[in-house]
């Protein structure tokens, strides 16, 4: 077997050479006519005999040739090179199958890489489709959470999940007390946290259960970053003592790189939850501590059935709500991935759909391509065959230039969609999942020229594989009749997936520039907000709070063109706001709003600048006053929105309000009414209103949200410095975060803008990709019927009568395909309604604009083609019969 | 022995009932000697010509047994089929 071996490498590495043979022959040939002569043959006769009995020299030759080892290697090259030849000859397919490849295949995989990650990539914890989020929902908070009374109880009666864990509800700023003191974000876990993720440290260990108690050892664990950054990886980090917000903790634990809390939250340093059973059912008001709760499923319970078997225990816990919030709160269980992923899903699928939809038109238009091409060389495949070449050697040849083809625009492909991923993940904004981590899927890439290759190469080897005819070799035009109708609908089809990857793409632009024209109802330019963060540690009374920024707005009023400083917890339209139930309002002297209905209030604390700085207008009444930041009234100011709610045709100015749940105090009289605003992001309906005074009262400037906004006439970029230096002038360890309202509205907008680019971006492939389609079969039919056409002008057509010919036949396609995409696009355009704002899924124009645009294109890649086709010199084809 | 004795020894042994193609013989010698079975030198004639001689290798010669093996086997399984077992062993 070896030896076997050995001797076929040995004549594939040396081959033998050709002459030897050619004189081995000659001497068999010559010793044939030696013996003959011999006989008495005559010498002419005898070596005529001889001839005719060896048979032919050059296919023995061949023959034996094709005997050694590895023969065949060289016929590849041979291919290759004849592939290569072929391309150079017809520059024009050539570039129409990579362009193709490399915009199919770069666009579906760097789509997809990013979609991947939102849609199908498991999350990083062990079995992670059994972990589960789960708690009450409420309007005012729609991502589930669980109070401490009720979750004691539910870990007791529980039954579908095998175990149960707590996270702190979100992170909160901390200080870390080391030489240069540094803010940072603490968090807190139960110890049955990790091993419900199934995580484990980098180094050192999770939280004991004893640690995890109220009054237990000061222990916290750090993220691998703090670890890494701060403390320079030191591995004697374990058992160190560190200093959080003035209390010496020790740390345990280093959390792993790639450990990412379910709530994809960043938090420095975990501190044990340290539930404390026993008095969860006294504090605040009975309800217990505030928490995320999640849930590993017990196997083979789905989520249906948890829901259905927490819903008794649910039932039981209502009884202890108020009755208001009675009908709005809800048992929610659902998947981590849903959780995490919540609204990026819907924009994730139509990606996917939309990748389909391109990845379809590229293998469609390979198809036609090669299939056209195919068709093309009938005669020259008919010709080879004629002169000796095997079916099989046709058949590898055509394989050969395919896969040459699809290798090059696979390999162009790639590359593409390396660059676009880096280019995707950039222009990303922040609110998306998962997107910074989307890297090139290889797996992704390979599957997606692994498919439209794979069209390439069986439309490509589906023409060599018939019977090359004899008729081919005179006939001039070979198309064969059913290939053409398989053509046509092929390219029928890709118009009409353009149509529908362009309207989507449409509706998406027409809601992208409704958001960004939209009025706000506030002026954003030239206004700057400056967030402070007040270290509790030092600040730990509202009034040194208060003293603290009431110092900064005085000495912000005195930079140079400022017009207004106010002071606030929050700025529409996005971000965090108060809210409150419309039904906690209770207006004196009329009977009380029935509980749970009215929906919800935004509630905002301001100072008399905020409305002059947002230039947010007055319509009735008065502005707060300076003075009456220091009275003993409680003002304040309306919404028109929730001004006509509540006082509908009344004038609601000196009406008050009793003290209630929002509130406080002697109750609030309302001063005057201001125009809406959006408050609820840039998409959703806006919420009525309701402005509250923050006094210079120490108990004003509780809760941790609080930012300063400036308005100068100065430009934005001129006064940062100088808000900074009036920081550090008041206190220089404080940092200062700043950033001109028009930039964090830019941010907001970076979402929809997204997800506009990238499928118009889609649209735009696929539409390039049909037109080159449609282009390529154009040009070819032309190439094909120049024979007839110059029949036809011969016998007296015109140019102009050609011309419409063609383009009758293009056009029928364009208008087919527009036809049956318009139909389709209607039909499933609903999907798009969660990410459409202000624009019906059957917007008219949309509908009207796109196949236009499409036709007037489409009408190009014919008209072109087909002008080339008139251009045939009737005598020129007519002799080439 | 060489390409144009093995043809005229294979006429001669089957009585001139095989005549092979000439011109396949070499296809054939060139496929036994990439596989080892025999090999081939380039000799002298005895009237003085240069000429290649082929030779029986090692392994050639265990394939050519276990191949007239096989052989033997099916002629014989055939002869009988056809009721002619004993003619065919005579």
């Amino acid at each position: 077997m070896i030896s076997e071996l050995l001797t076929r490498l040995r004549f594939l590495i040396f081959r033998k050479r050709r002459r030897e043979l050619d004189e081995e022959i000659e001497f068999h040939l010559k010793q044939a006519i030696t013996t003959r002569i011999a006989a008495g043959m005559d010498p002419a006769e005898a070596r005529r005999q001889a001839l005719i009995e060896f048979g032919g020299i050059e296919p023995t030759r061949e023959q034996c040739e094709r005997q050694r080892p590895g023969w065949w290697i060289g016929t590849v090259m041979q291919d290759v090179h004849h592939a290569f030849r072929g391309f150079g000859r017809n520059p024009l397919f050539t570039i129409s199958v990579l362009i193709t490849l490399a915009l199919g295949i770069g666009a579906t995989t760097a789509v997809f890489s990013v979609v991947d990650r939102i849609l199908f990539r498991p999350l990083p914890y062990a079995e992670p489709s059994r972990i589960v989020s789960l708690g009450f929902v409420h309007p005012l908070e729609r991502q589930e959470f669980m109070m401490g009374r009720f979750y004691v109880e539910w870990q007791k009666d529980q039954t579908p999940f095998s175990a149960l864990a707590a996270q702190g509800t979100g992170v909160h700023n901390c200080d870390l007390v080391e030489s240069d003191p540094m803010q940072l974000s603490c968090i807190s876990f139960q110890a049955s946290f990790l091993p419900l993720f199934g995580i484990s440290p980098a180094l050192g260990r999770n939280f004991l259960p004893e640690e995890d108690r109220p009054n237990g050892p000061p222990v916290v664990m750090i993220s691998y970053g703090l670890w890494k950054v701060h403390y320079n990886g030191d591995p004697h980090i374990l058992d160190r003592m560190i200093d959080v917000d003035g209390n010496p903790v020790r740390v345990v634990g280093v959390l792993p790189k790639d450990f990412q809390f379910p709530t994809l939250e960043a938090a420095d340093i975990v501190s044990p939850f340290a539930l404390d059973p026993a008095v969860q059912q006294t504090v605040n008001g009975g309800f217990g501590g505030a928490m995320r709760l999640f849930a590993r499923l017990k196997p083979g319970v789905s989520v249906a059935q948890a829901h259905a078997q927490m819903q008794p225990l649910f039932n039981g816990d209502l009884k202890w709500f108020p009755p208001s919030a009675k009908s709005e709160t809800r048992l929610s269980i659902r998947t981590l991935r849903d959780r995490e992923t919540q609204d990026a899903r819907p924009v994730a699928w139509v990606l996917f759909g939309f990748v389909l939809a391109v990845l379809l038109i590229a293998c469609a238009n390979v198809a036609g391509l090669m299939m056209a091409r195919g068709a093309g060389r009938q005669r020259e495949l008919a010709v080879r065959s004629a002169i000796g070449a095997s079916r099989g050697r046709l058949i590898r040849q055509a394989l050969t230039e395919s896969l040459v083809l699809s290798f090059a625009g696979g390999l162009a492909g790639l590359a593409i969609a390396k660059a676009l991923v880096m280019v995707f993940v950039r222009l990303a904004p922040t609110g998306i999942p998962f997107i910074s981590k989307a890297d090139l899927d290889l797996r992704i890439g390979v599957f997606a020229a692994l498919v439209s290759c794979l069209c390439g190469v069986i439309f490509g080897v589906a023409t060599a594989l018939q019977k090359p005819q004899l008729a081919a070799l005179n006939a001039k035009t070979s198309m064969s009749r059913n290939h053409a109708f398989l053509r046509r609908s092929l390219v029928t089809t890709q118009i009409a997936i353009s149509i529908i990857l362009l309207s989507g793409a449409a509706l998406l632009l027409r809601s992208f520039t409704k958001i960004e024209e939209q009025n706000l109802g506030m002026q954003t330019g030239g206004v700057l907000t400056v967030k402070v963060a007040v270290p509790r540690l030092r600040y730990n009374t509202n009034q040194k709070v208060m003293d603290f920024y009431l110092r900064l707005e005085s000495s912000l009023r005195r930079l140079p063109g400022t017009r207004a400083v106010g002071m606030t917890d929050s700025i529409p339209p996005g971000g965090w706001q108060d809210g409150f139930r419309l039904s906690d309002l209770h207006v004196q002297g009329e009977p009380p709003i029935p509980p749970g209905t009215g929906g919800t209030v935004v509630g905002r604390s301001v100072t008399p600048d905020y409305f002059r700085g947002l230039n947010i207008p007055i319509m009735r009444g008065r502005n707060f006053a300076d003075q009456d930041r220091t009275g003993d009234e409680r003002e304040v100011i309306l919404s028109r929105l929730l001004a006509e709610r509540l006082f509908p045709g009344e004038d609601p100015i000196g009406k008050r309000f009793l003290p209630g749940a929002h509130v406080s105090g002697a109750g609030a009289i309302v001063v005057g009414v201001a125009d809406n605003v959006k408050n609820s992001g840039l998409t959703e309906q806006s919420d009525p209103e309701m402005y509250t005074l923050r006094r210079s009262v120490s108990g004003d400037w509780g809760g941790n949200h609080l930012m300063v906004i400036v308005d100068s006439a100065m430009p934005v970029a001129a006064i940062e410095p100088w808000v900074r230096s009036e920081v550090s002038s008041i206190d220089h360890t404080i940092p200062v975060e700043m950033e001109p309202l028009n930039e964090s509205l830019n941010r907001l907008a970076d979402r929809p803008r997204f997800e506009t680019t990238l499928l118009g971006f889609f649209a735009l492939t696929g539409l390039v990709l049909a037109i080159v389609g449609l282009y390529g079969l154009i040009a070819f039919m032309t190439t094909q019927r120049a024979h007839e056409i110059g029949v036809r002008m011969a016998l007296g057509a015109t140019r102009a009568n050609i011309l419409r010919l063609i383009a009758k036949d293009g056009l029928r396609m364009v208008l087919m395909g527009s036809a049956v995409g318009l139909g389709i696009a209607l039909a499933t355009s609903h999907m798009l309604k969660t990410l459409l704002f202000q624009v019906s899924v059957y917007d008219p124009l949309t509908y009207i604009l796109v196949p236009l645009l499409l036709s007037l294109v489409a009408l190009v890649a014919i008209l072109i083609p087909a002008r080339a086709g008139t251009r045939v010199e009737p005598a020129i084809t007519l002799r080439a019969e | 022995m060489h390409g144009w004795g093995v043809a005229q020894r294979i006429q001669q042994l089957s009585k001139d009932v095989l005549q092979i193609g000439q011109g396949s013989l070499y296809p054939a010698l060139y496929r036994l000697e990439y596989k080892g079975w025999i090999r081939s030198e380039w000799q002298t004639t005895e009237n003085n010509r240069r000429a290649k001689y082929y030779r029986l290798t090692q392994t050639g010669k265990k394939q050519l047994a276990t191949e007239l093996a096989t052989w033997d086997r099916l002629s014989l399984a055939i002869a009988s089929v056809l009721g002619r077992a004993t003619e065919a062993s005579s």
